[in-house]
């Protein structure tokens, strides 16, 4: 029983780590694995990132970020590190807000989010731009952005609940 | 003023440079390992280029099997569509086949006509290559990310895959090789926006440039003539200008949106291809 029970600590605690690692593998953009959907595809990988590091940095390494850039950068096709400066910043950004926050809300880590996402995706484009010759969508990544600014509370709810499962039992 | 510049210097320092309890690395660390990686990169040395070939093989056989569960769930929803309107496609495949009967006729009385006015011509009879070889693979992943359009397929080098070969599915271009490793290759598809493809225009002598734009249905034409007026139902066939493709493969035709707009779609889904055939040049099933 305390077996069972270790491994589903272990299981919930390592979530953030498992998730992120399929989502590079699977590069799974929100819900544009479906033709249907493709309009409201965003970055889920930023939204774990942002939310774990902000609210729970012990549960996600900043190593595992890294790595989960580099795995995306393959899956993907863009230059070896681009995503993984991405996330990185993303994480600088959000640990900064960490450190200036006082008292947390909600909505004041949903708003935010927007410079978060930007100085990320800024980050993105500059090394885009200047370490290798693709071309990318500027409107489908506005979308992107967008959606996934958009879709935080609801995965912020869904992580909230997933972990203060280990705390209640 | 300058306390708070102080607040802002300290909560810079510490978000860059402190290790929280967990952390193996401080962000510092590994956001100059991340400049370091994107630099080699670019460099391209040959050291690099095996480290990078190595781990996009073992990457994409793991993407492969990560994303099993979900072209499961694909399939089983695309299996159910099809059942659904097995008795629509039956009604309609017999109509085409009727309409393709007439038009193999129709092409066997050109195919002879064109013979006999090469023979009268004296032109040199172009035989095709027989040692050219045909590679089929699998499709591995697609992306659809706004960055690349692409598709990883299951050979690489090792299978004599090569940069530049044309990637065909169900004798349709789809797209061309441009990234190689010992296990698995990197497909270019022709909806890219990176993707550009010299071409002529069915009935015209207009040299364009088949630019893609993110979608099978809509498909840039560059350079064409101001003057010119595209019409609908027109295939858009290679021109073989860039030296890699060969001259006359269709890859994409015009046609009226519901806005009564000429667009300009692809022949077929490259994003559904599941079996691909590569090689150099012009491939004939």
């Amino acid at each position: 029983m305390i077996f069972i029970k270790n491994i589903k600590e272990f299981l919930l605690k390592s979530f953030p780590v498992i998730f992120l690692y399929i989502l590079s593998f699977h590069n799974l953009e929100g819900a544009s694995q479906f033709p249907n959907f493709t309009l409201f595809s965003f970055n889920l990988s930023m939204i774990v990132i942002y939310f774990y590091i902000l609210k729970y940095p012990d549960y996600l390494g900043i190593g595992h970020i890294f790595l989960a850039g580099l795995i995306n950068d393959v899956v993907v096709g863009t230059p070896l590190g681009s995503s993984s400066l991405s996330y990185l910043a993303m994480c600088f950004f959000t640990t900064y807000l960490r450190h200036v926050t006082l008292r947390p809300k909600m909505s004041s880590e949903w708003f935010t989010f927007i410079p978060a996402i930007f100085f990320s995706n800024l980050v993105f484009f500059m090394i885009i731009n200047n370490f290798s010759n693709l071309s990318f969508y500027y409107v489908e990544l506005l979308r992107n952005s967008f959606f996934t600014f958009l879709f935080f509370p609801i995965f912020y709810f869904i992580f909230h609940k997933v972990q203060m499962k280990p705390k209640q039992d | 003023m300058s306390d708070s510049r102080d607040d802002f210097v300290i909560a810079f320092r510490y978000s860059l440079l402190k290790k929280g309890a967990k952390q193996k690395f401080s962000l510092f660390f590994l956001i100059l390992f991340s400049i370091l990686i994107i630099t080699l990169d670019k460099l391209s040395s040959p050291p690099m280029n095996f480290v990078r070939s190595t781990l996009n093989d073992f990457v994409y056989r793991v993407s492969y099997v990560a994303g099993t569960p979900g072209k499961l769930i694909t399939y089983l929803v695309l299996k159910t569509k099809e059942h659904l309107y097995i008795y629509n496609d039956n009604k309609f495949l017999r109509e085409e086949i009727n309409l393709l009967k007439k038009k193999q006729f129709e092409a066997s009385f050109l195919k002879t006509q064109n013979e006999y006015l090469k023979s009268a011509l004296d032109f040199e009879k172009i035989k095709a290559n027989k040692n050219q070889t045909i590679r089929v693979a699998k499709v591995m992943t697609d992306q659809i990310s706004p960055y690349l359009k692409s598709l990883l397929i299951n050979k690489g080098t090792k299978n004599g895959i090569v940069k530049g070969m044309t990637v065909f599915s169900k004798n349709y271009l789809i797209g061309t090789v441009i990234e190689t490793n010992y296990y698995s290759s990197r497909v270019l598809l022709i909806t890219d926006l990176n993707s550009k493809i010299p071409a002529i225009v069915q009935d015209t002598d207009i040299n364009v440039i088949l630019s893609g734009n993110g979608s099978k249905s809509d498909f840039i034409l560059e350079y064409l003539p101001e003057d010119f007026l595209l019409e609908p139902n027109k295939i858009i066939y290679t021109s073989g200008k860039d030296g890699f493709l060969k001259t006359g493969m269709p890859v994409a035709e015009t046609y009226l949106d519901e806005k009564n707009k000429i667009k300009v779609k692809s022949l077929t889904d490259p994003q559904q291809a599941l079996i691909v055939h590569i090689t150099r040049g012009e491939f004939k099933n």
